[in-house]
């Protein structure tokens, strides 16, 4: 909201600079977003009077006439060329003569243009920096005083504030609010708002009545009678302050309903009376069935739980978010009924939201208006209409409050203020802040009893005035202290949080980067990617693109290998660790889906950087196995078996035989393997790309054993190694399970050490070797003993898997 | 004859042993004169067909000879082996500026490292951490804490919907409720994660991350808020930094905070970083609203807390220089490798 420090004086007469009030209103809790001079960069421009149109200089563009006007300021005359549409002899605009500054750093001088000599130039409102109308020159007054300065005539030396106001601060969303904020901290005296209504002719309630036939969503109705009225411009001064604040000025009549909105809060509505049938206001929640034209020339239709406000026959509004088109003012308009109304504030944001109408009377009224300003305002109104558009305004004002509310009373103990706070003002000023903040204080016994004035809803109880007093106090006058609790306790730090800090750390030690990717992903993608099922999906995603949470984290790992790639980047090496989304399962108690801790990598490109020691290999499947081994490691997990996927089984975007689960004791906790070619062109990723995902959620239900220390071995291990050449689809691992499960005496350890495959062992054949170590805690060993048991191994290997000995 | 050939193998081994070019070279001419069939080892060896007379003279110089060649080869051996050894050397100089061998480190996602660093500090200062759900219901998520039903303030935070009363998390203070709910005062508590928003450009993202910070006692003050965070940010941006209330709202605590911290870029000056400020909005606190603690079913009476909110991509935009958030998204690995190396 933007408003001008002049009107703001008018309520509180300070001599703070804007910098000064900017600081002040910060530091009370009310955000300023920006002060700017009303005019920036506009000197020099004087009101002038088109005397006559000298001639014509033909068309620049379409529609776009240059004329040779004679211009006067009354003390002296120019020859102005003007191009705009609304040129005509008699009419008083602004001038901006040689010499004169428009905003942007413009300039103006003498120009020749389209043959004819101009002393300076005819602006528009955005020529002037001063609103958006740019299709023609200002339009003034005919008692514009001529030559005097524009920048004084319409109040333009000025400084805008404008402000942001939280959500419960209702009662800030007005020049007079503000200026209540501006008395409490400086202590200038807030003008009182005393209206003189000079009324006459017919009382009001013999010109219109009004019922309300829903008080729980419309407690009062207020309205004033104005006649005898002649719409036309509101007068400079006026359509400045609404520029300035935003609002485009129309006619005097609307104008004034959006003035005194601006000034004190309240949302106001002038029908046109003579188009309300019946002369009568109803205000009830719509019927079904029922449609209404708005002001904006939509047609809508209206549900019943929405509020009219209704002429005999029909709605004529929108109660509290828009009027109808029906019945609104017009240029023929000479009587008016003015709406002065509250609202329910709930009601108000439904509907708004339903028709998605979002005026600047929907915003305040949802936030909660002053029940007890409605009629003052409906008063400042009138009186304003009947000066600015020669009207009467009607005697009496109707009101109908049906149960007046009552003002709340709240007890404020300045001990609440020390507890919660650390400190507390002296007595006095607590009383002074209240007071000038629109609270009525008495000050009897040790609480103080304070009563809620009706702009202050927001206000409940004790904790809330505490805020209000240490606010205006000042912030920076609570204490910096450290309370170090009653009671020591262990820090905890939950599993999921500890697994993946060790996870990260052995990850980017083995060259990995982590990413963060979103939560959510592209349902097409997951499709082509063959995980579609049971997905969560967003009710209002910023995009489809972004519309369901992520079953896995491959998706989203896989669009960073792409992103990269197409950067670029051959090389990718990465992983992230974060939550994946199901729908809730009965364990999931009161979580309302199911979520899963994982961690995920993806290669392409070279296994590690290209270096001067290392000849450059490209990432494969065993790096992405040795990745998850690590997860599995980092979190504690030991026992792992990795078992090929049986066809159709494993995650469809990974190759079916290139794909295996990792197990702990028959649990499934994660897999790795090569993204299916399928996967890959859907994707666009021309190069293999490798993935390992782990749950480490899965993970914590099999935490690491505590070590349990055994002696060091105190006889020498003998050691032997086993080469064989076998098929190439005989898998290591079975061979190594076959040795395992012959239980051989005293084999302590069997690690792989060579795969070989090549022209010495032939076409589908490959080498393994393992190196054997022997071990006897209670004794040495001998020779002939270990030869027996390999060549017991030898015996088994050549046996089951035609294994032939390559040496011993 | 015999004295004197003592003498001429003596001065014969003493020139060769100078002139020896290798170890083996030397070795040789040991053996030559000093082995078991050396020219010197034999004289010794005839000694017994002397005369008793001549023999100890003899004898003696033999000896003598012996022990000086013995020493001369010794000496004459060291020098060599230095040489030798110096040659090898020279011929296999490792060049010391190559890199080391091993594997180059990834980096830690920056929000990470942010995250890790800023939940060290407060576990320093006894907080333990806890976590909830980020798919949350709406009741976590806005009703206990204090936000009414169709209310401006739930525009306050632009809500993704999965249902009527499912939603991704706002923020991370239904962790407060959670944890709350699971435990009796005194609670110090920090809770980190992502959150979600329906919001997207140069500073917003619709995912980021929070640490939710919450300590409730008997005898906890807005002071007591002010004095921590204040230690936090001397912590997190340096020991010259400093931080300032300024009132705000937000529907769970009463009375609110806004919490700046001095611009570090221009301690306060006014800079590109602070848009001429001197500050920069680090965080949302106050005390824990009286309605969230009964919702919980604490009294107000009884004990008072403190509550804040931080988001981490902010810290880490304002600790690392980034302008846009979105880069933390994107994952190009040039951004990340960045931030490789220890925090």
């Amino acid at each position: 909201m933007k408003i001008s420090t002049r009107w703001l004086r008018e309520f509180a007469e300070t001599d703070r600079s804007p910098a000064e009030l900017k600081s002040l209103l910060v530091n009370a809790g009310i955000e300023v977003a920006s002060t700017a001079p009303a005019a920036p960069g506009l000197a020099g421009a004087v009101v002038a009077e088109i005397e006559a149109i000298e001639r014509d200089l033909g068309t620049s563009r379409p529609g776009h006439l240059n004329r040779l006007c004679r211009v006067t300021t009354g003390e002296r005359r120019y020859a102005v060329v003007c191009g705009a549409p609304n040129v005509r002899p008699g009419l008083r605009t602004a001038l901006a003569p040689p010499g004169a500054h428009l905003p942007g750093g413009r300039h103006i001088e003498r120009a020749m243009i389209r043959g004819a000599a101009s002393e300076g130039m005819l602006c528009s409102e955005r020529e002037l920096g001063i609103g958006e109308d740019g299709s023609g020159i200002v339009e003034l007054p005919a008692d514009a005083p001529l030559g005097a300065d524009l920048v004084a005539y319409l109040g333009l030396d000025d400084t805008l504030i404008e402000v942001e106001v939280t959500p419960n601060r209702a009662d800030a969303l007005s020049v007079r609010g503000l200026a209540r904020e501006i008395s409490a901290l400086t202590s200038v005296a807030l003008r009182p708002l005393a209206v003189d209504v000079r009324e006459g002719g017919a009382d009001a309630s013999a010109l219109a009545a009004v019922e309300i036939l829903d008080a729980d969503l419309c407690p009062r109705y207020a309205a004033r009678v104005v006649t005898g009225l002649a719409v036309g411009p509101s007068p400079p001064w006026l359509a400045q302050r609404l520029r300035a604040a935003g609002v485009r000025p129309i006619n005097n009549l609307v104008d004034v309903t959006n003035y005194v909105l601006w000034e004190l809060g309240q949302p106001l509505h002038a029908f046109d009376l003579d188009t309300l049938r019946g002369r009568r206001i109803v205000v009830r929640r719509a019927r079904p069935g029922e449609r209404l034209t708005t002001l904006d020339d939509r047609d809508r239709a209206l549900s019943p739980d929405m509020l009219m406000i209704c002429d005999a026959e029909r709605p004529v509004a929108v109660g509290g978010v828009m009027g109808g088109a029906d019945t609104e003012v017009t240029p023929r308009t000479t009587s008016v009924l003015l709406e002065s109304a509250c609202f329910h504030p709930g009601s108000i944001r439904r509907t708004a939201r339903a028709l998605g109408l979002h005026t600047e009377a929907a915003y305040r009224f949802e936030r909660g208006t002053d029940v007890e300003s409605v009629v003052v305002a409906a008063d400042r109104a009138a009186q304003l209409m009947a000066d600015l558009a020669g009207g009467r305004v009607a005697r009496g004002a109707i009101d109908r409050y049906p149960v007046p509310a009552a003002r709340p009373r709240i007890a404020l103990r300045p001990e609440r203020i020390q507890r919660l706070i650390g400190a507390c003002p002296p007595r006095a000023e607590i009383i002074r802040i209240l007071r000038a903040l629109g609270f009525e204080v008495a000050d009897a016994g040790s609480a103080l009893a304070v009563t809620v004035p009706g702009f202050r809803r927001d206000t409940s109880q004790e904790d809330d005035l505490v805020e209000e007093v240490v606010r205006i106090w000042g912030y920076d006058k609570i204490p910096a202290t450290l309370n170090p609790g009653n009671q020591q306790s262990v820090v905890r730090r939950p599993a999921g949080l500890r697994t993946a800090r060790a996870v990260r750390q052995a990850l980017t030690s083995s060259g990995l980067t982590e990413v963060v990717t979103y939560s959510f992903v592209d349902p097409d993608r997951l499709k082509q990617m063959g995980c579609a099922d049971a997905v969560i999906t967003l009710q209002n995603p910023q995009s489809r693109e972004r519309s369901v949470l992520r079953p896995a984290l491959a998706p989203g790992l896989l669009e960073v290998v792409g992103t990269n790639l197409s950067r670029q980047i051959a090389d990718v090496r990465i992983f992230e660790v974060g939550h994946v989304f199901g729908p809730h399962r009965p364990e999931d108690g009161d979580h309302p889906a199911h979520e899963e801790l994982w961690a995920g990598i993806a290669l392409t490109g070279l296994r590690i950087a290209r270096a001067w020691h290392t000849l450059p290999a490209a990432a494969d499947v065993y790096d992405a196995k040795g990745g998850a081994l690590l997860v599995l490691g980092a979190a504690g997990v030991s026992g792992v078996a990795a078992r090929p996927f049986p066809p159709g089984t494993g995650p469809a975007y990974l190759e079916p035989d290139r794909a295996a689960a990792l197990e702990v004791a028959g649990q499934q906790i994660g897999w790795f393997g090569e993204v299916s070619a399928a996967v890959r062109d859907a994707l666009d990723l021309p190069h293999p790309v490798f993935l390992a995902e782990v749950s480490l959620s899965a993970c914590a239900e099999h935490p690491a054993p505590t070590p349990a220390a055994r002696p060091l071995p105190r006889f020498p291990a003998v050691q032997r190694d086993l080469a064989i050449v076998v098929d190439s689809g005989i898998a290591a691992g079975a061979v190594e399970a076959a040795i395992r499960a012959m239980d051989v005496p005293n084999l302590t350890r069997l690690a792989l050490f060579d795969v070989y495959q090549g022209s010495q062992v032939g076409t589908g054949r490959r080498s393994l070797a393992w190196s054997l170590t022997f071990q006897n805690p209670q004794r040495t060993l001998t020779d002939q003993e270990v030869n027996e048991h390999h060549a017991r191994i030898v015996e088994e290997i050549s046996r089951r898997f035609g294994a032939e000995i390559r040496g011993t | 004859m015999s004295a004197t050939s003592a003498q001429e193998i003596r001065d014969r081994a003493l020139a060769e042993i100078a002139g020896a070019r290798s170890t083996s070279e030397l070795e040789q001419i040991r053996v030559r004169v000093l082995g078991r069939s050396g020219a010197l080892t034999g004289l010794l060896r005839s000694l017994g067909s002397l005369s008793a007379g001549e023999r100890p003279r003899v004898g003696e110089a033999a000896n003598r000879v012996k022990r000086e060649l013995e020493d001369a080869v010794g000496a004459r051996l060291e020098v060599l082996r230095a040489e030798e050894r110096r040659r090898l050397r020279d011929a296999d100089r490792p060049d010391l500026t190559l890199p080391g061998r091993h594997v180059e480190p990834g980096a830690v996602h920056p929000v990470m490292r942010v995250q890790d660093e800023i939940i060290e500090i407060f576990e320093g200062l006894g907080f333990s951490v806890a976590e909830g759900p980020e798919v949350e219901l709406d009741y976590y998520n806005f009703s206990a804490l204090n936000f009414p039903d169709d209310h401006p303030a739930r525009d306050m935070q632009d809500t993704f919907h999965l249902s009527a009363d499912t939603l991704l998390r706002t923020h991370t203070s239904p962790v407060q409720i959670r944890t709350m709910k699971a435990q009796r005062p005194p609670v110090r508590v920090i809770c980190p994660g992502k959150v979600y928003r329906r919001d997207a450009d140069i500073t917003h993202s619709p995912m980021f991350h929070q640490v939710e910070g919450l300590a409730v006692d008997t005898d906890i003050t807005m002071g007591d808020l002010k004095g921590t965070l204040d230690l936090f940010a001397r912590e997190m941006f340096g020991a010259r930094s400093r931080i300032r209330f300024r009132p705000s709202f937000f529907p769970f605590t009463e009375p609110s905070a806004e919490v700046d911290v001095l611009c570090f870029l221009c301690g306060g000056a006014g800079c590109r970083v602070c848009k001429q400020d001197g500050w920069l909005e680090i965080l949302g606190s106050g005390m824990v609203h009286p309605n969230v603690l009964r919702n919980v079913g604490y009294d107000p009476e009884e004990v008072t807390g403190w509550a804040f909110g931080m988001g981490v991509e902010r810290v880490a935009m304002l600790k690392y220089g980034i302008d846009d958030i979105r880069l933390l998204f994107e994952n190009d690995l040039r951004f990340l490798a960045q931030f490789a190396g220890a925090a």
